[in-house]
């Protein structure tokens, strides 16, 4: 089953995605597909609204370059300032998932 | 720093546009290229993929515009986008670009004239060196509080006070110079020595008055203005040191003041802007008689002290001076200090804000115009903007892009507005008005730049939103499915509130400049107690060097009389020490009394004081009320005899008749300034005449015969049928032939003075009707456009109705009803907040109460007539609609 990622996520696999290896915009699609197991779906189209907020707020470097396929594609890159702030956000959201993963699992007798 | 680097990505934004544009594409395409390579692989043709692959990405446009947003530097982008594209709209519609900013430009020209006046008389400081730290100092005498001072309280002041840098004293009179080609009568004023430096930097040429040369015993030292400068020794760079005689002594010239000085001191003060030469005192001031008053008092505050703070001080300086002598405690002297541009501009600022209150009101009614053109044009415009929508475009940015365009509009209109906004002030300053003295340094620099753009903008955003806004709306299948025409009642109620708060507005206006110009028809018929028409007036002086006995003053002016008396034309031959109505010369007024009243009544009446010549009241036209006179008789052995106006007359015998009554005065019959006490009896009563305004009663007077009271400057008045240049070259040989060194000076019709004082209503007056005409032409303008808007868009309506028989005569009248509407409930609202606005006026008006009906009623009339004409005409082309052609249109 696909679902739709919460909103205020889509930057963090972005950063993820990028952190394994450049990747030009396609590319970044592709690999959260993979990477999440097919789990999650991006809409396509917003994903480079997010990769140019993320470019502007120095954490993604952007180049030209050519694709596997031979076209001419911009490659992304993660920035020092990128690698720092996905270490954050990870552990920030995996935080959050095992403290809401627990409560969710709460059984009567432990209240 | 924030603000920086976002103008710099903007800047940047901008001129690599083109570049990044290409970019985005590119990128975008790649992807879907990259994905269609992909679905091609999972078995679909190569068209079939691509078309998936579009479908997949999502709206293209949308997310572009996304990906300009999130790249910064897009504000300014949009802004240039959208520019541009507001500029191309508007060159499609010329007509309607055109209507929009000549309206836009008569608003904001209007606007920028007026602000120029009030920017140059209001807010710019006075052309003086730390000008937000000068005061005047007015001293209080009695019921006076704007008097002169006397020597000691001014050296008093400036000994006890610490809020003042310095106190400076002036004392304007009239002086003639001989030893030129001609005798020459000029504006003097005798100054302290600290008195120029606190109005000027430095002299063009040479020095000021240096400490101590205004004492007695100084070397006399005079400093020129530029314009005597120029006028009287050519423009002579090498003048310092150089001597000149000034009523009969000799004075060195020090200096020349720059060419832009000049006195500015508020009405009332009796200090002429246009003084000529200055000369010190040359009198130990502190000896002088405690309870004369003549100085006009300057003083600079101390850094920081506030005029409020120099106020109390000087208060309780005042305090002091009345318990240490008696003349300070009978004359209850108070001390009021006053910063001086506030009390120059006392008198005009309320017609200066009256007239910028006005000139908002003409804005607000071009705006409600303009609001109403693009209302009408919105029509149109909302189909295109639901188009945009659909492709994806938010509310917001479209908004933003009809809010640009409008901006656009304005910044327009505004740029058109410099032109007309300078037209008009070249008419407003031909205008001449007298009293607004700073007016001639009206000009248009920055602040009136600055402000003409900001009233471009918000005029851009005032007009534009409602559209705008309307424009924008939601409902976009329903705009799509209309046929872009037939927007018939979209937003009628808007464009009819629009039309009433028009008509609202300039009904406002136009009452404020009825009731102006009935203020303006009173003065015209208010009785100044002479009758100045045909009446000739000059005034000569008389030095004392030459002239120091009273005999040879009175025997000089008998001469004269009889001269100027046998010249063919001539009806009656007066004169007086200050002329009604003439402000140039410092004005002389003190407490009367009736002969052996007791101490609590004697500082009780205060009266304008004039020495007279006979005949001065024949030659005005004034009106004797009882008695006589003064004649020749009443020569120095028969001097103790006085005139009084109803006003004194009244005060000092109320109910009883004055005449054979005796009064004490104080005056110099054996020469100037050397006061003693007299009694003398009233031979006559005149009606009060007119003095200083035409407008408030004011003092009393009282006249008293010149062997009693010389003066060393008269004014001569004349009652001729003659014309100003015949009576000139007579009047020349007559004065040379007793005096070839006398001078005549300001021969003018008495008129003249009239006109002065009616100077400054008739200003406004004219303006205010300029500003009231400009709000009806708008307003027709507006309800004319708005009318045939609408029949043109309910032609097809008025067709069918016309074709299942309605009467075209009915039409016409239902058209006319539906459009007129709005012009009533307008007018009705607008008399309303007329009548809660006007009383604001009050000050202004005279001879008319705000709430006048005649005012109100004729207003009503002419906006309702105006008005409902101007729905009259397209309700006529409503009843000539050809069903046929109409119909046939869609």
């Amino acid at each position: 089953m696909q679902a739709q990622i919460l909103p205020g996520t889509l930057d963090l696999l972005i950063l993820k995605a990028v952190s394994l290896g450049p990747l030009h915009g396609y590319g970044v699609l592709l690999r959260i597909e993979q990477i999440s197991g097919g789990a999650l779906l991006v809409e396509q189209g917003a994903l480079y609204p997010a990769l140019f907020r993320l470019v502007r707020q120095g954490l993604l470097e952007a180049s030209w370059g050519t694709s596997d396929n031979n076209r001419r594609a911009k490659f992304y890159e993660l920035t020092s300032a990128g690698r720092k702030r996905l270490r954050q956000e990870a552990d920030g959201w995996n935080r959050l998932a095992t403290a809401i993963a627990s409560a969710l699992n709460a059984q009567p007798e432990e209240v | 720093m924030r603000l920086l680097s976002s103008l710099r990505s903007g800047a940047a934004a901008l001129f690599r546009r083109a570049q990044r544009e290409g970019d985005l594409d590119e990128e975008l395409r790649a992807h879907v290229q990259n994905r269609a390579d992909d679905l091609e692989r999972s078995g679909l043709t190569r068209a079939e993929a691509e078309r998936q692959a579009r479908i997949e990405f999502g709206g293209r446009e949308k997310f572009k515009e996304e990906c300009r947003e999130e790249r910064g530097g897009f504000w300014l982008e949009t802004v240039w986008k959208d520019l541009r594209f507001g500029a191309r709209m508007l060159l499609k519609s010329p007509g309607f670009a055109t209507v929009a900013i000549l309206t836009l430009a008569l608003g904001i020209g209007a606007n920028t004239a007026i602000f120029s006046v009030v920017n140059a008389v209001l807010i710019r400081p006075l052309p003086y060196p730390y000008a937000n730290r000068l005061t005047i100092i007015w001293s209080q005498w009695g019921k006076e509080t704007r008097g002169p001072a006397s020597g000691p309280e001014l050296m008093e002041l400036r000994k006890r006070s610490r809020s003042f840098d310095d106190v400076g004293g002036i004392w304007a009179t009239s002086g003639t110079i001989t030893g030129t080609a001609e005798p020459q009568q000029v504006r003097l004023a005798f100054t302290t020595a600290n008195f120029l430096p606190l109005l000027a930097e430095k002299p063009q040429l040479g020095r000021f008055f240096a400490p101590g040369e205004d004492r007695r015993g100084a070397v006399p030292l005079m400093i020129l203005t530029d314009g005597v400068w120029r006028s009287q020794f050519g423009a002579n760079p090498g003048i310092t040191g150089q001597t000149v005689r000034l009523n009969g002594n000799e004075f060195t010239i020090v200096g020349v003041l720059p060419r832009d000085f000049k006195l500015l001191f508020p009405d009332g003060s009796g200090v002429a802007a246009d003084v000529q030469v200055f000369i010190p005192f040359l009198d130990d001031l502190e000896k002088r008689e405690r309870d004369t008053g003549f100085l006009r008092m300057i003083g600079r505050l101390r850094r920081g002290v506030t005029a409020a703070r120099a106020q109390s001080e000087a208060e309780g300086i005042a305090t002091q001076l009345r318990g240490e002598a008696k003349e300070y405690a009978d004359q209850s002297l108070h001390l009021t200090v006053a910063p001086l541009q506030a009390d120059d501009v006392r008198l005009v600022q309320p017609a200066l804000l009256a007239l910028f209150a006005a000139v908002g009101l003409v804005l607000l009614v071009t705006c409600a115009n303009v609001a109403n053109l693009l209302l009408a044009r919105s029509a149109g415009r909302r189909h295109e903007a639901a188009l945009r929508a659909a492709m994806g475009a938010e509310r917001k940015r479209i908004i933003r892009q009809l809010l640009t365009e409008n901006l656009l509009l304005g910044c327009l209109g505004g740029t058109v507005a410099m032109g007309i906004g300078w037209a008009a002030l070249k008419w407003i300053l031909s205008l001449q008005p007298e009293g607004i003295s700073r007016l001639i340094e009206v000009k248009l620099d920055g602040w009136v730049l600055a402000f003409t753009l900001g009233v471009s903008i918000l005029t851009g955003i005032l007009f534009g939103l409602a559209p705008a806004l309307s424009v924008a709306r939601r409902d976009l299948v329903g705009v799509l499915k209309e046929s872009g025409k037939a927007m018939a009642t979209g937003k009628q109620w808007l464009r009819q509130l629009l039309i009433v708060s028009e008509v609202a507005l300039g009904c406002i206006l136009l009452v404020g400049t009825g009731l102006m110009i009935r203020t303006f028809a009173s003065l015209l018929r208010v009785d100044p107690g002479f009758r100045p028409e045909n009446v000739l007036t000059f005034q000569l002086s008389f030095p004392g060097t030459r002239y120091g006995t009273v005999e040879s003053v009175t025997n000089f002016l008998k001469e004269l009389r009889a001269n100027l008396a046998s010249m063919p034309g001539t009806q009656a031959v007066g004169g007086v020490s200050h002329l009604p109505l003439d402000e140039g010369k410092g004005n002389w007024y003190s407490y009367y009394w009736a002969d052996g009243a007791p101490a609590e009544q004697q500082n009780t009446v205060m009266a304008d004081h004039r020495s007279t010549l006979p005949g001065f009241f024949r030659a005005m036209g004034a009106t004797m009320l009882a008695g006589r006179e003064f004649e020749e008789t009443d020569d120095a052995a028969h001097a103790h005899v006085t005139i009084v106006d109803d006003t004194v007359a009244e005060q000092l015998w109320p109910g009883q008749d004055a005449l054979g009554r005796k009064i004490s005065v104080e005056d110099s019959p054996r020469g100037p300034y050397q006061f003693t006490r007299e009694s003398v009896v009233v031979v006559g009563v005149v009606r009060h005449l007119q003095s200083h305004t035409l407008t408030s009663k004011g003092r009393g007077q009282i006249y008293l015969p010149v062997p009693l009271a010389p003066r060393p400057v008269y004014s001569i008045v004349v009652r001729t049928t003659e014309s100003v240049q015949t009576f000139s070259a007579y009047l020349q040989q007559a004065v040379k032939k007793l005096d070839k060194d006398m001078p005549v000076a300001n021969l003018l019709p008495q008129t003249d003075y009239v006109e002065k004082a009616r100077a400054q209503t008739r200003f406004v007056t004219v303006l205010a009707g300029a500003l009231g005409t400009l709000a009806l032409l708008l307003a027709c303008i507006g309800i004319y456009g708005v009318t045939s808007y609408s029949v043109a868009e309910r032609r097809r309506e008025m067709a069918i109705r016309i074709a299942v028989g309605a009467d075209s005569a009915d039409v016409g009248k239902m058209v006319l009803r539906q459009s007129g509407m709005p012009v009533v409930v307008g007018v009705i609202a607008g008399l309303g907040l007329a009548a809660a606005l006007t009383p604001l006026l009050s000050g202004l008006l005279f001879g008319v109460r705000p709430s006048d009906p005649l005012t109100y009623l004729a207003i009503a009339f002419v906006l309702g007539g105006v008005g409902l004409a101007a729905c009259r005409i397209p309700a006529r082309q409503a009843t000539r609609v050809d069903p046929m052609i109409a119909l046939r249109c869609e």
